[in-house]
């Protein structure tokens, strides 16, 4: 039960730090008009320019592997309603890394989302 | 520093992007129970791969991952991660409702007040003010 919890635990965090990554990649790229055609390419070249982008891949499929070790040894529904952890980790690390704002409404929303993941797991 | 909230294009963008990552799960999973193997051993992981590779529903699968993760980068682009995410939870919904109405299975009371509860936090999260990169939008 614990080693489950702490897989899932290091399955999110490194996740978490995927998403940041990607994040950080999309916040590093310069001016695109996303409503031409030609500038999505130009923009999605430039993100795949940037390192953050390769090193979120490799954390993302790093977290998958963790994952799928958590899944193949703990009940499914056990797993996944502690993978909805993720959305409460990304709220304060996109803060502390990203500086994104924590604010009332956001707060309050992460945690109703989480509330219905977990309950739906246990349905 | 302007305030924006979360534009109905980038909520319509997140939205995308969660069926595509059901989707994609759907026929992948679809893919691996055709091989016809369920145990993967060390002998059998030869067989296991070039069963694989010859699925053209699990290269399928594959390919909408790859458009969805150019989905991803667009929504991270114009939209707070930390709203992002909460806000990619309507697979969640998705999915108990899909199968409702489709596939005719039950959902619970539980299940709806679990629906319920993520629509709300949904809801909440998007109308929250985006900080920092909001001169981009």
């Amino acid at each position: 039960m614990i080693k489950i919890v702490l897989l899932v635990i290091s399955a999110e965090i490194v996740t978490a730090l995927g998403h940041l990554l990607f994040k950080s990649a999309t916040n590093s790229v310069g001016r695109h008009d996303l409503r031409r055609p030609g500038s999505v390419f130009k923009f999605v070249g430039e993100v795949l320019s940037k390192k953050a982008i390769w090193a979120g891949l490799a954390a993302m499929m790093a977290g998958l592997a963790i994952w799928v070790a958590a899944l193949a040894q703990g009940d499914l529904s056990l797993v996944y309603s502690l993978g909805s952890l993720q959305y409460l980790i990304i709220l304060f690390s996109a803060h502390f890394f990203l500086g994104e704002k924590i604010e009332r409404m956001k707060v309050i929303g992460t945690f109703l989302v989480v509330a219905g993941i977990i309950l739906i797991m246990l349905s | 520093m302007i305030k924006s909230r979360l534009t109905l294009k980038i909520f319509l963008l997140i939205v995308l992007n969660d069926i595509g990552d059901t989707l994609a799960q759907f026929l992948m999973k679809k893919g691996l129970i055709q091989t016809g193997i369920n145990s993967i051993t060390l002998v059998n992981m030869a067989e296991f791969i070039s069963k694989n590779a010859g699925s053209l529903i699990l290269w399928a699968g594959l390919a909408v991952y790859i458009f969805n993760f150019f989905i991803w980068i667009i929504v991270l682009y114009r939209a707070d991660l930390s709203v992002a995410m909460p806000v990619g939870s309507t697979s969640y919904i998705l999915v108990p409702v899909v199968a409702a109405v489709f596939l005719h299975e039950r959902v619970d009371a539980l299940r709806w007040a679990g629906i319920f509860l993520i629509v709300l936090g949904i809801h909440f999260v998007s109308q929250s003010k985006s900080g920092r990169r909001a001169e981009k939008a």
